[in-house]
């Protein structure tokens, strides 16, 4: 497989907002309507105790993916309400289109004492062709259980011959490096199935895709599409720690594939992509999200600092 | 009405000089679990303040004999469950705990506490299994097995685990709202139920159980179901938050059903409320009711949340 680079195709310090918006343009979705192409993404401001909330926004573009024909800035998702999991801030959703409806499933965040934050899986649902989401209810439809013990997040959905899966991941572990460091957090991917979207059956610490690097692996974002008679998923790993400054240990994507659903075989020489040598995106490649358009496979992305510039767009070279 | 008859004061922390450091201070919720010749009671416990002045909140149990119920043969010698791993659900507390016999082994339900910025907690109910008859318990994994969900979006507590027929019932409260009080969060919860064949794999009623009485938003705690007389009696507790710090006053209800679905309350049947002076003048809460010898008694705690112990009252009379 290969991509090739299209570069960074948005901003977000680039816009004038009404909210008063620091950057970020994170884990960029695409949803495809007949004229143009809408792309969620997560941007950022400061509370009143200077810690991040992401909040969803999105872009349209004409279908050529590089026309900018309209920006929302408008509340997309309302913040989540007083001792919610989704208080402080929703990072990334996934969107798909249902029916006549867009179901949203988000990544609620929340602030904690010992550990910095918890993260459960929330839906939400839009019937104005995604202009603006409203909650189900206030609470998550995944989160912590019994063998997954923390950090349930990073929700994709698909459904597949009437069933729903979703591909997500779970906290195994809050390690420090050293004694001194914060506890950083280790999460691996897994797999869940809904008959309605709602009431989801996990597997409940089941870790899907083999470590590349080792046991400590952090594994992010799984985006999963299928052609060429094969399901393929892409997702972003980096090390446990040391990951923020170190271009070495920070995010690149890796990739899996699957006759069936269940079984997946992690082979990253296939991913395609590597971060290039200066620019944008020159030490770090995270959040993907592959979809089709106009029989082309496109792969959104952020780059270098989590996307704080904005994200990027690359083709597929079948 | 029915006619408790309160005997007066088991427990008091402060009556025992010698007392582990981490049963320093409370005796909260009291459940229990009874044996051929002596009563266990499960209690929640805290050892002094942290240097931030935080509190985390243990499980611990006093044997009573059984013939008198005022005499406390052992405490335990350790809590009986573990605090929870770093970043976990129940990383500061695991209380109250519910237990019930399965076959050789004895099942806990319990809550744990976690600690967050913009509220003070959030609680998760967590299983934990004893194979040494509720001398300790080993928890069945790291995270919750009642977790908050779509329609319960935090603090799901007070466990009470009870079986009829071939169904668990857990009987829990769930948060609604935190309300906010001259600028705290305070806590709503009410109680709620949910079902279970194998007490592991729960479904949600997702449907408050008793109506509002005290209060606006009050909050509801304790559901302790007992069968009697063909009926299941609940007696719970509950206390107002935009008022109770002030009032520090909670008191306990009742309400009763034939299907443990549909609840009627009338807590003009109740028959316990707080005595003129003492140890339970401001509170009577967190019931419990069990029965010995055919005689049904009702544990529960006073003042200050428990602060000074739990005591125990008898019917007079039948539910």
């Amino acid at each position: 497989m290969k991509w090739k680079k299209l570069g960074k195709i948005f901003d977000p310090t680039k816009h004038v907002w009404k909210e008063n918006f620091m950057g970020y343009a994170q884990s960029p979705q695409a949803i495809v309507f007949d004229d143009f192409v809408r792309i969620y993404f997560s941007i950022r401001n400061q509370d009143n105790i200077g810690t991040f909330i992401s909040h969803i926004q999105f872009v349209d573009f004409n279908k050529n993916l590089k026309t900018i024909i309209n920006i929302s800035n408008h509340e997309v998702v309302r913040p989540g309400n007083l001792g919610c999991f989704d208080e402080h801030g929703i990072f990334p959703i996934n969107v798909l289109r249902y029916n006549d409806i867009i179901l949203g499933y988000t990544n609620g965040w929340s602030r904690r004492i010992s550990v910095s934050v918890e993260t459960a899986i929330g839906i939400v649902i839009s019937k104005d062709l995604g202009f603006t989401f409203e909650r189900l209810g206030d609470g998550p439809i995944l989160s912590a259980t019994t063998n997954e013990p923390f950090l349930v997040g990073d929700p994709f959905v698909k459904v597949i011959d009437g069933i729903f899966h979703m591909w997500y991941i779970f906290g195994i572990g809050w390690k420090k490096h050293s004694d001194s460091a914060q506890p950083d957090r280790i999460y691996k991917i897994s797999h869940a199935i809904s008959y309605n979207g709602i009431e989801w059956n996990k597997e409940e610490g089941k870790q899907i895709i083999n470590d590349k690097l080792n046991e400590d692996e952090c594994q992010a974002l799984p985006t999963v599409i299928y052609f060429k008679n094969k399901y393929h998923m892409f997702f972003c790993y980096r090390s446990a720690f040391d990951f923020r400054k170190n271009k070495d240990n920070a995010y690149r994507l890796g990739y899996a594939y699957s006759n069936d659903i269940k079984n997946w075989t992690r082979d990253d020489s296939q991913v395609g992509i590597d971060v290039s040598k200066d620019g944008w995106d020159s030490d770090m490649l995270c959040y993907p999200h592959v979809f089709e358009l106009n029989r082309k496979i496109y792969l959104l992305y952020n780059g270098n600092e989590f996307g704080k510039y904005g994200f990027g767009l690359a083709v597929l070279e079948m | 009405m029915f006619e408790w008859e309160k005997l007066g004061r088991i427990y008091c922390p402060y009556d025992f000089e010698n007392r582990s450091d981490w049963m320093f201070e409370f005796a909260q919720a009291p459940c229990t679990l009874i044996f051929d010749d002596f009563v266990r009671v499960y209690f929640g416990c805290r050892p002094k303040r942290d240097a931030n002045g935080q509190y985390v909140t243990y499980s611990a149990y006093a044997d009573l004999n059984k013939t008198n119920l005022f005499k406390i043969e052992r405490f335990s010698n350790k809590p009986v469950l573990k605090l929870g791993n770093f970043g976990c659900f129940d990383e500061f507390g695991t209380y109250p705990l519910s237990v019930i016999r399965r076959d050789n082994e004895v099942w806990g339900y319990y809550a744990g506490w976690t600690r967050c910025i913009s509220v003070p907690f959030n609680v998760g109910i967590g299983l934990a299994i004893s194979k040494n008859n509720g001398e300790t318990f080993e928890k069945l994994g790291e995270g919750p097995v009642i977790p908050y969900s779509l329609y319960e979006p935090f603090t799901i507590s007070g466990p009470k685990i009870r079986k009829f027929g071939d169904v668990f019932y857990l009987f829990y409260v769930a948060g609604n709202q935190w309300v906010v009080v001259n600028g705290k969060p305070e806590i709503s919860h009410k109680i709620r139920v949910a079902y279970s064949k194998d007490g592991i794999n729960w479904n949600k009623l997702n449907k408050d159980l008793i109506p509002d009485r005290w209060g606006e938003n009050e909050s509801q705690a304790s559901p302790d179901v007992f069968f009697a007389n063909g009926i299941y009696h609940m007696f719970f507790c509950g206390w107002v938050p935009s008022s109770f710090r002030v009032t520090k006053n909670r008191q306990i209800g009742y309400a009763f059903s034939k299907d443990l679905n549909n609840w009627t309350r009338d807590d003009s049947k109740v028959g316990i409320t707080t005595s003129a002076s003492g140890w339970d003048s401001e509170m009577v809460a967190y019931p419990h009711v069990f029965e010995i010898e055919k005689t049904i008694y009702l544990l529960y705690i006073g003042n200050e949340v428990g602060r000074y112990g739990f005591g125990l009252a008898k019917l007079n009379g039948n539910l």
